[in-house]
């Protein structure tokens, strides 16, 4: 929202006083958040009216002219201008030749051979308003040779407060909530308004209301004999300045009121009004708003009838047959307070939010309404000394908002500000602002504005609010919270993702990443697979949540293969299960297809790394048969820690990982990171070591067509006293080595012994007719 | 005689002088020192002398044979810790290593500073009741964050959270107070992405709820955050806020790191940064926690960790994060 220091001033008794410049720092840490403050009129000089006494045609071009103006001193002086509306007679606003317009010096030089001393300029060049049709027309009565900026308040510094910051404060979205505010900060009067007194001696208006909860108010007037319908200059200037185009003085007035008050209004051409009626829209009709756009109405839409006829759509925007026409003397003034959800919700609906349904979305004080008619009135009034008030101000107000009272407990506001403040300084305080203070022995009886009690102060806590930004919360000291050495509640699952994750990065060069929430629509797609999980409402494509991490990590495999051959990526990440959160551990290690049965035992051996070292628990696998088809059928395996299942080790089937990328393998590691969690670290105890050396033998034992576990089961068949362990520790083509550890507690062992045991090992491999190198 | 072993122990030194074989050496000590050497013969003359010469001559000749001894063996153990070198020591290895989000390493260093201060690190669910991301937390029905704009809801009757804030409310269920809590989470919003937008990202919660907890506690806290997560003195300025769910509100902002308060692109030029919103816990959200507002109070804070990994590695594109893009991603640290 723009603002004027000029209108705040004229708020403010002694304004001259407070730095206008400045006084924003202080408005941002007491009330809202200000994003820009800029002086506007400065680059402005020398700029004073002048009557155009000689007007003749520049003998060199078709449209300028030749002018000889009076600027208030001895000698006419030659001007040459361009504008369409010269004429002699005409006061204008004239660029001394030295004069600055936007910064920049004008000085004496010939246009098309005739020499031009200064210029004559359009509003848009002064930048006081979008008007470059012509020069300005300054009133007859203006003196010649007067500088410009006395007359007008061309000079100005123009604010810019982030709306965000406003929502909670209805009663700041307009210059004399604001000047309000100002005021109670700088220790300033702010100064009452002046309205127009309507005596009621007339008759009512026809103005119903049909759901007091969706419009609390409504006020109209009829005024008649307007003849006068153009805006004073300053008003014009004003609104220009803070983002508004000037119309008419009837619309300008009512978006003056707007800015002035917050309460957005709105003047109808009173020779089309019958009798009015706020009601709710019927279910599929259509009404074509002021900016002629047909927009389709639903039964949750406040509109404003005239008769039996749509007239305006409440608090958003009117409609063409309502508007002001050049011919118009009478008109009926609105002034109404909706519902902020309705409103809100209307415009979000139609897609049209306009500076009328953002102020009402904010829950304006409906005891504005009357104000604002009675000011309106008063400064048309000032334009026009000849209108008639034509009827009742009619006031249809079913529940009138009252101003509200808190019980404020002295014990309240010393534990929250930490400190006992004097019941004066919080009187004071408060009544800065508009409430009402009395001081009893533990407590404050606050009385809250109405304009401070739509939704924003009820509770205590909203008054400790109140009275910490006056006080200034850069005045409150930072205070350490107190220590106490009580162990607090224990929760490892971030500490646990973070260590899981760091592990993996350092012994595994695997690589973090963040997949979104749900699937990739194009992704599935691609790879022919459908998902059937739940589904964010309203969403097009990605909107049915994952519930597999790994499989909507393959967006980002296809990706990286772009870029690399071979790649490991991991992610602790939520998936939907059976309607319920579920955290998923996924590694995924992604290569070349010959590097298949590298990578699988890759993703076996550094499953049990991880369970190894942060679980001190050893794991199994067991086959399994997935019943997602897009995995490999045969190469499935279950995850099996303290006999449960805790995650699965898969390859994408062949058919699907080609479609990321050709001639690429993609292993995938799931581990249910819940399961994980609640698994306790088994404690490592000390282990008795022999005195006696041990002993290692090797063995190379020829498989054909049997896998390693066939060869297990034989060997761990195979019994012996002497067996401390035996590993895996070579294979080469079909030909697998293993070690055996020998040793015993009470002896060295002697060559006698290990020759018995190599007989009976051989005798064992044998009998078990598989081929031994001896 | 003295000369004699001065001149044996400049001799020796000039033998050695760029032997490089460690034989070479001992064949020059046995030379020196050995049974059949002048020292050894020099010594077994001792017992001809007079006993005034051998006072005389044989502490001197002791010592003599002491320094030879050292003059070989200090020879020797520096030159076997002078390997010749017969590899290519001059190859350049690049080290493989994996790499943590960006988030996660900012998201530990965040909850490690509130560890420090006593703060319990919890974990909520990213899919989450009405209840717990609205109201429980006092947003009312017809409040705008809950509009299908802001929020994505889904077709279970569920909704995925806008805010950690809900983590409150699960915390105060289930610790009661006093109670001291963080929670780093993701959280989403219906908004269309661009270099700064993005529908997904992370924030961290914090909560404090103990007796007589006071503004200027929480003014301590997010200061002692902040300073701690910049690790170094940074401005703050704290200004009224609104949040539902506290009361009073405020953001809380640091001076620009970018320009130091002068003003740039990055703070709109007003030389501040809105970082850490926070406020008095509001009584209703203590009601909905089941703790009783007339007994204890408290504060509560969130801090955008998506924001603050983006100022610590100056990612100018919020969409990287979720890009998955190893390009990116692979080179951040591990700690």
């Amino acid at each position: 929202m723009l603002l004027s220091c000029n209108k705040l001033k004229s708020h403010i008794k002694n304004s001259n006083d407070i730095d206008w410049l400045k006084i924003w720092d202080i408005f941002t840490v007491r009330t809202a958040e200000v994003e820009n403050v800029k002086e506007v009129g400065k680059q402005i000089d020398n700029v004073v009216v002048a009557e155009i006494k000689k007007c003749s045609e520049h003998p060199d071009s078709d449209h300028m002219h030749v002018l000889e103006v009076d600027c208030g001193e001895d000698e006419l002086i030659q001007v040459v201008c361009g504008a369409p509306n010269v004429r002699v007679g005409l006061k204008t606003a004239y660029v001394k030749v030295g004069g600055h317009i936007d910064g920049e010096e004008i000085k004496a030089r010939p246009l098309r051979g005739v020499l031009s001393n200064g210029m004559c300029c359009s509003g848009r060049e002064l930048g006081i308003s979008d008007n470059h049709d012509g020069i300005l027309e300054l009133p007859n009565d203006f003196v010649n040779g007067t500088d410009l900026k006395k007359i007008y308040p061309i000079e100005d510094i123009i604010v810019e407060i982030d709306n965000k910051s406003l929502t909670n404060r209805p009663d700041l979205w307009g210059h004399y909530g604001i000047a309000r505010e100002i005021a109670a900060i700088t220790d300033h009067e702010l100064l009452p308004l002046k309205l127009e007194t309507i005596k009621n001696d007339k008759q009512d208006l026809d103005i119903k209301i049909k759901d007091a909860n969706l419009c609390y108010r409504y006020c109209g007037l009829k005024i008649a004999n307007i003849t006068n319908n153009k805006t004073p200059m300053d008003m014009q200037i004003f609104l220009y300045y803070v983002g508004m185009r000037s119309i008419s003085l009837l619309v300008d007035l009512t978006n003056y009121l707007m800015l002035e008050l917050g309460q957005p209004m709105h003047a109808f051409d009173a020779r089309v009004v019958k009798s009015i009626e706020v009601d709710v829209a019927k279910d599929g009709d259509t009404y074509t708003t002021l900016d002629d756009v047909k927009r389709n109405l639903t039964k949750d839409m406040l509109m404003i009838k005239n008769g039996d006829k749509y007239f305006g759509i409440a608090g958003v925007m009117g409609g063409l047959d309502s508007e002001i026409l050049s011919d118009t003397t009478e008109v009926f003034l609105e002034s109404a307070t909706f519902n902020a959800g309705s409103i809100r919700k209307t415009a979000v609906a139609l897609g049209l939010r306009t500076e009328a349904s953002a102020r009402y979305e904010k829950s304006l004080d409906p005891n504005l309404t009357d104000v604002a008619i009675k000011r309106l009135t008063y400064l048309l009034h000032r334009e026009n000394p000849h209108m008639e008030i034509a009827s009742n101000l009619t006031d249809i107000y079913p529940n009138k908002l009252k101003e509200g009272k808190i019980i404020l407990k002295k014990k309240t506001v010393n534990t929250y500000m930490g400190k006992v403040l004097p019941d004066n300084d919080i009187k004071n305080m408060l009544e800065k602002i508009a409430f009402k203070v009395k001081v009893n022995d533990d407590n404050f009886e606050v009385i809250v504005p109405t304009f401070r009690h739509t939704k924003d102060v009820f509770i205590e806590q909203d008054l400790i609010e109140e009275i910490a930004r006056m006080y200034g919360l850069e005045n409150l000291e930072a205070k350490p919270l107190k220590l106490d050495l009580v162990a607090k509640e224990k929760e490892t699952i971030f500490n646990q993702e973070y260590e899981a994750k760091k592990l993996l990065a350092i012994k595994y060069n695997i690589h973090e990443v963040h997949s979104y929430i749900w699937y990739d629509t194009e992704l599935l797609k691609e790879l022919g697979i459908e998902k059937k999980g739940v589904k964010v409402l309203g969403k097009v494509d990605n909107n049915i949540l994952r519930d597999d991490l790994s499989l909507s990590l393959m967006n980002i495999v296809k990706n990286n293969f772009k870029n690399y051959t071979n790649f490991k990526i991991m992610e602790i990440g939520t998936i939907i299960k059976n309607n319920e959160n579920k955290k998923m551990l996924s590694v995924i290690i992604a290569g070349e297809e010959k590097k298949l049965e590298s990578n699988y035992n890759e993703a076996k051996m550094l499953v049990k790394y991880l369970f190894k070292v942060l679980k001190n628990q050893s794991v199994s696998f067991t086959e399994n048969v997935n019943e997602l088809s897009y995995y490999d059928q045969n190469l499935g395996k279950n995850i099996i820690v303290n006999g449960e299942k805790i995650g699965e080790i898969n390859v994408l089937g062949k058919s699907y990982s080609n479609k990321l990328a050709k001639k690429k393998a993609i292993v995938t590691i799931d581990i249910d990171f819940y399961q994980y969690l609640k698994l306790t670290k088994v404690d490592i105890l000390a282990q008795e070591v022999s005195k006696y050396p041990v002993v290692t033998l090797d063995y190379t034992v020829t498989l054909n067509n049997q896998k390693f576990i066939d060869l297990k089961n034989i060997l761990d068949k195979f019994m012996s006293n002497l067996i401390l362990k035996w590993e895996l520790v070579g294979i080469y083509e079909n030909k697998y080595t293993v070690r055996y550890t020998l040793g015993s507690k009470n002896k060295t062992l002697e060559q006698h012994d290990l020759v018995k045991f190599k007989e009976r090992f051989i005798e064992h491999i044998k009998n078990n007719n598989l081929i031994i190198a001896e | 005689m003295e000369k004699e072993l001065e001149e044996l122990q400049s001799n020796l030194k000039k033998s050695l002088n760029g032997l490089t074989k460690e034989a070479d050496v001992l064949n020059l000590k046995s030379e020196y020192l050995g049974k059949k050497s002048r020292i050894s013969e020099l010594l077994s003359g001792l017992k001809d002398m007079s006993n005034e010469d051998k006072r005389k001559y044989g502490s001197l000749i002791n010592n003599t044979k002491k320094e030879l001894e050292n003059i070989v063996n200090e020879y020797l153990e520096n030159m076997n810790n002078k390997t010749s070198i017969k590899f290519d020591d001059t190859i350049d290895f690049d080290i493989e290593l994996g790499s943590l989000h960006p988030i996660t390493i900012v998201a530990k260093e965040v909850t490690d500073v509130l560890k420090r201060m006593g703060f319990t690190v919890v974990s909520g669910v990213e899919m989450e009741s009405e209840y717990y991301n609205f109201e429980a937390l006092n947003v009312p029905k017809d409040h705008p964050a809950r509009d299908m704009q802001d929020t994505y809801y889904l077709d279970n009757g569920m909704l995925l959270r806008t805010q950690t804030s809900g983590d409150q409310i699960h915390s105060m269920e289930k610790f009661g107070a006093p109670l001291r809590i963080c929670s780093p989470g993701r959280t989403f919003r219906n908004e269309d992405l661009d270099a700064s937008h993005e529908n997904t990202f992370f924030q961290i919660e914090g909560m404090v709820i103990d007796k007589g907890i006071t503004i200027e506690n929480l003014i301590f806290v997010m200061r002692e955050i902040l300073r701690e997560i910049f690790k170094r003195d940074v401005e703050v300025r704290l200004r009224p806020g609104f949040f539902p769910f506290t009361e009073p509100s405020y953001e809380l902002d640091c001076s620009c790191l970018i320009c130091g308060g002068k003003g740039c692109p990055t703070c709109k030029n007003s030389g501040w940064i809105e970082l850490v919103p926070g406020g008095m816990v509001h009584p209703n959200v203590l009601k909905a926690g089941g703790i009783d507002p007339e007994v204890y109070n408290g504060f509560a804070f969130g801090i955008g960790l998506t924001r603050l990994a983006m100022m610590k590695y100056k990612i100018n594109d919020i969409r990287v994060l979720n890009s998955g893009d190893l390009r990116y991603l692979s080179h951040f640290d591990i700690d």
